[in-house]
């Protein structure tokens, strides 16, 4: 299946979805709406129609137009296995990070987090900058914020005995 | 009348008022280059500080605040395709592209003279147009809002990207976002969790959108550029360089300051209304987005041109233009002064010094943005793959300071990787956020239209303002559809 043909299926369905499922779903109607003002389901539904024959029109395109030449993404050469696995560690270390807010702390997660997304990059020449990013950085960032913004980051429930 | 301007000249031409404003605009600067904190933040930070001041100073320094935030805003949009504030999204577009080409200095200092430019025009406007302007503002009832916003959402999704088509699915993705909340009746929409009952905040979808990506594709395609970008000294704007952009940059303050003095509409709408017309006029236009100054000139003198603009309502009407000036409402209030058409009666002293002083902070925005630039440029020498997770650490921490919400963590997160399915789509990513923006604004209207029509759609082509907007769509859409034909002919016969 080609790019374009996919874009077009992956528009038009997004927006069947929103449209037939989500705001039948989880737009409600209020019991009275005053006046002749429109619904709030009106906005949503018509920007989803809108959407649907948006996506239509371009598979339509995709179809029956030769497929224009279109710029090739940049890689290292890595096979589109390969690159899905990094797309879904990654998305499984943002959900992990956020997962563990509550039970590390604002203050370790995030250099968890930052320690990880580093490496995964494939950066491991710069050791000392690793480190004082991963681990100086999101301290210092803290005390900045918590003392001249005066933002109260969470703690952990793990950690809050040793104050983060 | 000259006596009174003499001698508002002399009581802000202090020491103190100078430091007052150089702070200010310094401090903007920094607070603006840094993803996740906006000119709202800082503003609002030094409120408090404020009470402690004479009525004048303390509003030329939150001016000063605004001014500085709007600027800085593009210097972390060139450098690390991160804009800090929404209103240098557009700047980002060939900002960074030039800084990939090693000319950050160049576009750097294209984003000041542009800012600064658009910032004096805009005071300009401030001094001798707020009541006329003020007028024709208050003559803009909701169906002419709802045209004139979709006349702007249709310019952005016409001039992003390669395609009308995508730039208006990328527009209907964000409008479609931008209702999750409460409705203007009180019915929650699409709130799978009770965070999403109070909406998404545009700060964790304009930065998520715009600078996670960066990461994301560095992680997963691994293509980190290693080379450095140039140095500042040698990339002056050159002469040729600045006169092929001076129609840009006037158009754009023009387009600023008369956006900017409409409420609601403010920098962010002007820098992406004068991007889409630069393009479009401009011989150019097809290199935008790769990496050309004038795109800079157009985005950033419109968004600096609205800052002096948003206080025409602000100071005439007593109405603020945008968050910002809201905050500067609550500041004249704090000092005794009450902003509206009484206020040219009664402190006329006052309205002169707070003009001249917004003079004087346009040339003081000039070298503070000249000495903040070699600081932030040091950030070119950081390999990507640090500096990108420092991004992202800064946008975190950013992000959560604002509303001290994990969930706006996790909404900027969740962004970054929509906008890199959008990225391996080619759906580009601006229409989406002026949609975002514009979005409760624009269904706002619509449903007040229809409301005092009683139901009938007509009333959104029922006054000559309305007309001139719904011919200006048209224009914008059939010139677009002709410019891709062209393209796509042209390209075909390459082929051949």
């Amino acid at each position: 299946m080609s790019k374009p043909v996919l874009r077009g299926l992956v528009i038009a369905a997004f927006f069947a979805l929103t449209a037939f499922a989500l705001v039948p779903t989880f737009v409600p109607r209020p019991a009275f709406i005053p006046g002749f003002a429109p619904p709030p389901d009106m906005w949503p539904r018509t920007v989803s129609l809108i959407g649907i024959a948006l996506g239509l029109l371009a598979l339509c395109l995709a179809l029956t137009r030769p497929a224009a030449e279109e710029e090739p993404i940049e890689t290292d050469g890595s096979s589109p296995w390969r690159m899905g696995l990094r797309f879904a560690g990654l998305v499984g270390v943002f959900g992990l990070f956020l997962a563990l807010i509550p039970y590390l702390g604002f203050l370790l997660s995030t250099m968890a987090l930052t320690l990880v997304v580093v490496l995964m990059t494939g950066e491991r020449d710069h050791k000392l900058w690793i480190f004082l990013l991963s681990f100086v950085g999101p301290g210092l960032l803290l005390l900045f914020f918590t003392y001249s913004l005066g933002t109260q980051f969470p703690k952990g429930a793990l950690t809050k005995p040793f104050g983060f | 009348m000259l006596n009174e301007i003499l001698s508002a000249l002399q009581s802000v031409a202090t020491l103190q008022n100078l430091l007052i404003m150089i702070a200010g605009i310094w401090g903007g600067v920094i607070v603006g280059a840094i993803p996740g904190m906006t000119g709202t933040m800082a503003v609002t930070l030094a409120l408090p500080f404020t009470f402690y001041m004479d009525p004048v100073p303390s509003i030329l320094l939150l001016v000063a605040l605004y001014k500085g935030s709007t600027y800085g805003g593009s210097v972390s949009a060139i450098l690390i395709k991160t804009p800090g504030t929404a209103s240098a999204a557009c700047t980002a577009l060939d900002g960074y592209p030039l800084a990939q080409q090693g000319k950050a200095g160049k576009a750097l200092n294209m984003a000041l003279y542009s800012s600064v430019i658009g910032d004096f025009i805009s005071n300009l406007s401030l001094i001798f147009f707020a009541a006329p302007l003020a007028i024709l503002a208050l003559q803009i009832g909701p169906p002419e809002f709802f045209m004139l916003m979709l006349f702007a959402l249709t310019t952005v999704a016409g001039v992003s990207g390669n395609s009308l088509l995508l730039g208006l699915v990328s527009a209907a993705l964000g409008l479609l976002l931008a209702t999750v909340g409460e409705d203007m009746y009180g019915s929650f929409r699409f709130a799978f969790t009770p965070d999403m009952q109070a909406g998404l905040s545009i700060a964790p979808v304009l930065i998520g959108l715009f600078a996670l990506p960066e990461l994301i594709k560095l992680v997963v395609m691994r293509v980190a550029k290693t080379e450095k970008a140039a140095t500042l000294g040698a990339q002056h704007v050159t002469r040729e360089e600045f006169m092929g952009s001076l129609r840009s940059i006037l158009k754009g303050s023009v387009i600023g300051s008369v956006l900017g003095a409409i409420p609601g509409i403010g920098p962010s709408s002007a820098a992406f209304f004068s991007y889409g017309e630069a393009q479009r006029s401009s011989k150019r236009g097809s290199k935008f987005g790769k990496g050309e100054l004038e795109g800079i000139a157009a985005s950033e003198s419109a968004n600096n041109g609205a800052c002096g603009a948003t206080m025409i309502p602000l100071l005439a009407l007593g109405v603020p233009g945008d968050v910002i000036t809201g905050v500067m409402l609550g500041a004249f209030m704090i000092q005794g002064l009450t902003p509206g058409p009484l206020l040219f009666q009664t402190n006329m002293h006052e309205v002169y010094m707070l003009l001249i002083g917004m003079l004087i902070s346009s040339v003081l925005l000039f070298f503070a943005g000249k000495a903040t630039m070699r600081m932030f440029a040091k950030v070119s020498y950081i390999p990507q793959t640090l500096l990108t997770p420092l991004v992202l650490l800064l946008c975190i921490f950013g992000i959560y300071s604002i509303a001290s919400s994990t969930f706006d963590v996790a909404v900027l997160l969740v962004m970054g990787l929509v906008g890199f399915g959008m990225f391996l789509l080619n759906i580009p990513a601006a229409p989406f956020l002026i949609a975002f923006i514009l979005g409760p604004m624009l269904e706002e209207n619509l449903r007040r239209a229809m409301a005092i029509s009683r139901g009938d759609p007509s009333v959104l082509l029922s006054t000559p303002i309305t007309w001139i907007f719904a011919a200006l769509i048209v224009f914008a859409l059939g010139f677009t559809l002709r410019r891709e034909i062209r393209k796509s002919k042209t390209e075909r016969q390459v082929a051949q």
